[in-house]
């Protein structure tokens, strides 16, 4: 089973170096529109009078900001990820039906390996970055935050795989996901935390947004990295997240077996 | 005269069938137009948000930061209705696959049909709210102006989208040598964003830059100051140059573009 899945993760490798052009400019755009934030924050830091805003200093909202683009760089590609709806939709899935691996361990493997190689290429893109704004950048105080920090992404990459990719599956009913994809992405960026802390907006929202997932791929992280958050309250939110993720694994499981049931692949 | 008509016409034709095209996904239409509608108003929310701890970014207050977004996004729909995804997206493609030849063919403009084959509904009618919204912004937000004032607004917006078309064109005339400028023209796209943030935003050489060399003031900022009356004549008609050397340049460099096409077909 690993051997299996080591040569999925290498395909994908393989893969995503054959187009590399193009994906080094996706990644360089990500950079670009992460950047526009820092900038923005610069300036507001500058125009207030104020060291702190919003309990941010400057130093913390920009380590904020670089880590949610980076977070962002495997996160919100991945979540573009048409895959699965379109073999469903082409009826390419017959083929991976009749391999001996489930497709889904497939897909499941595929996201993985590509979000592993998105965050080594996106840490590659972002070193510009960071030397440019080291000044500013913060370091986590200890070691156990920066270990709490990468299993929270790591949980992180796996909640969003389990909720786009039911999403995907919708495929097996709908025409085209697209649409629902797109919007759930829009919610996941600005509820996740991607270009503000949630904790700058009114007390209301705030709890509207902290009902959603999202918080827990971008917020959660930082904040952790930050040491913003008391470590017994990292665990509840582990807790939480790891509720989130096998209620998504469930639903993920309930659609696959209906879905698989109903799929028709037409024949040329 | 006549010419106009038959365009006009022939841009009805093309609002039809594009409209037929993306009604065949109901479901998916209706999310998509949810979705861009939500992704307004979350960044409402979030700079009311950044407002919530600050009162100023920059030179601007939270009125004029909304007036900037308002216009920003007004732009910003009306050219990704029209020509935006046709020449940053499809004419790419299209010269790829040497699709390109069976538009070559037809009677009509080349460059008109490259713009404006696919018109994009669902943008429009995500746009409508943000209409809504700008006109929200003028009447509540006690923005005083005088009617030369907004005369000179609408005029620079038309000037804005004039600046874009030739910024766009730019680029993805570019995929004639390249073949491919998909990534480019995303760089671009994100880029772009700049012009819903104050150029305050930026110090030094890249305020410079997105003042005078590769101009985004143009998109939002300036409308926006000639209605607040901020604006000075000289950057009046510093505007109104820009964007008509960005259209000459970019009109030449299309037509450099075709020569250098060889059409790639199977």
């Amino acid at each position: 089973m690993v051997i299996k899945l080591w040569y999925v993760f290498k395909l994908v490798w393989i893969e995503r170096m054959a187009y590399r052009v193009n994906f080094l400019l996706e990644i360089l755009s990500g950079i670009v529109s992460s950047l526009i934030i820092v900038f923005l924050w610069l300036a507001i830091f500058r125009s207030s009078s104020r060291s702190i805003i919003g309990g941010y200093s400057i130093e913390e909202m920009v380590t904020y900001l670089i880590g949610a683009g980076l977070i962002n760089t495997f996160i919100l590609t991945t979540a573009e990820n048409p895959e699965t709806s379109q073999s469903i939709r082409e009826g390419t899935l017959s083929n991976l039906l009749i391999k001996p691996i489930s497709p889904y361990v497939i897909w499941f493997a595929r996201d993985l390996g590509t979000k592993v190689f998105l965050f080594f290429v996106g840490l590659i893109g972002y070193s510009v970055v960071i030397f440019f704004f080291s000044k500013y950048l913060l370091f986590p105080s200890n070691s156990i935050n920066l270990v709490m920090f990468l299993i929270s992404i790591s949980l992180a990459g796996l909640l969003q795989f389990l909720i786009f990719e039911a999403l995907s599956l919708l495929a097996f009913w709908v025409e085209n996901t697209y649409g629902i994809r797109f919007t759930m992405r829009v919610i996941m960026e600005v509820v996740g935390g991607a270009i503000i802390p949630l904790s700058f907006f009114p007390f209301t929202i705030q709890n509207i947004f902290l009902m959603f997932p999202f918080h827990f791929f971008i917020y959660l992280p930082m904040k952790v990295y930050l040491g913003k958050i008391p470590l017994d309250q990292v665990f509840l939110e582990f807790l939480k997240e790891g509720g989130w993720i096998v209620a998504f694994a469930l639903i993920n499981v309930a659609i696959w077996r209906k879905g698989i049931r109903q799929y028709v692949a037409m024949g040329d | 005269m006549k010419v106009l008509k038959r365009y006009i016409r022939l841009f009805g034709f093309l609002i039809r069938i594009s409209l037929m095209r993306q009604m065949d996904y109901r479901l998916n239409f209706i999310f998509m137009i949810t979705g861009k509608i939500i992704r307004i108003g979350l960044l409402f929310l979030f700079f009311q948000a950044i407002f919530l701890n600050v009162s100023r970014i920059g030179q601007w207050s939270y009125n004029q930061v909304l007036l900037l977004f308002a216009t920003f996004h007004l732009v910003d729909f009306i050219i990704s209705i029209t020509f935006q995804r046709n020449l940053a997206f499809h004419l790419p493609q299209r010269i790829q696959s040497g699709e390109l030849d069976t538009r070559m063919i037809l009677p009509v403009n080349l460059l008109f049909i490259a713009s404006f084959e696919d018109i994009d509904l669902i943008d429009f009618f995500s746009f409508l709210p943000t209409v809504g919204f700008l006109g929200y912004v003028l009447y509540h937000l006690d923005f005083a102006f005088t009617w030369t004032q907004f005369l000179f607004y609408i005029l620079l917006i038309a000037n804005a989208l004039v600046f874009l078309f030739a910024v766009v064109l730019i680029v993805a005339t570019i995929s004639f040598w390249t073949i491919q400028s998909y990534g480019l023209a995303r760089i671009f796209d994100n880029l772009l964003r700049i012009g819903r943030y104050p150029l305050d935003i930026f110090e030094g050489v890249l305020r410079a830059m997105f003042i005078y060399i590769l101009p985004l003031s143009l998109v939002a900022q300036i409308p926006a100051q000639a209605l607040l009356n901020s604006l000075s004549p000289r950057f009046l008609v510093f505007s109104f140059t820009a964007a008509n050397f960005f259209l000459i340049l970019a009109l030449k460099f299309w037509k450099l573009g075709l020569k250098n096409y060889s059409s790639a077909s199977t």
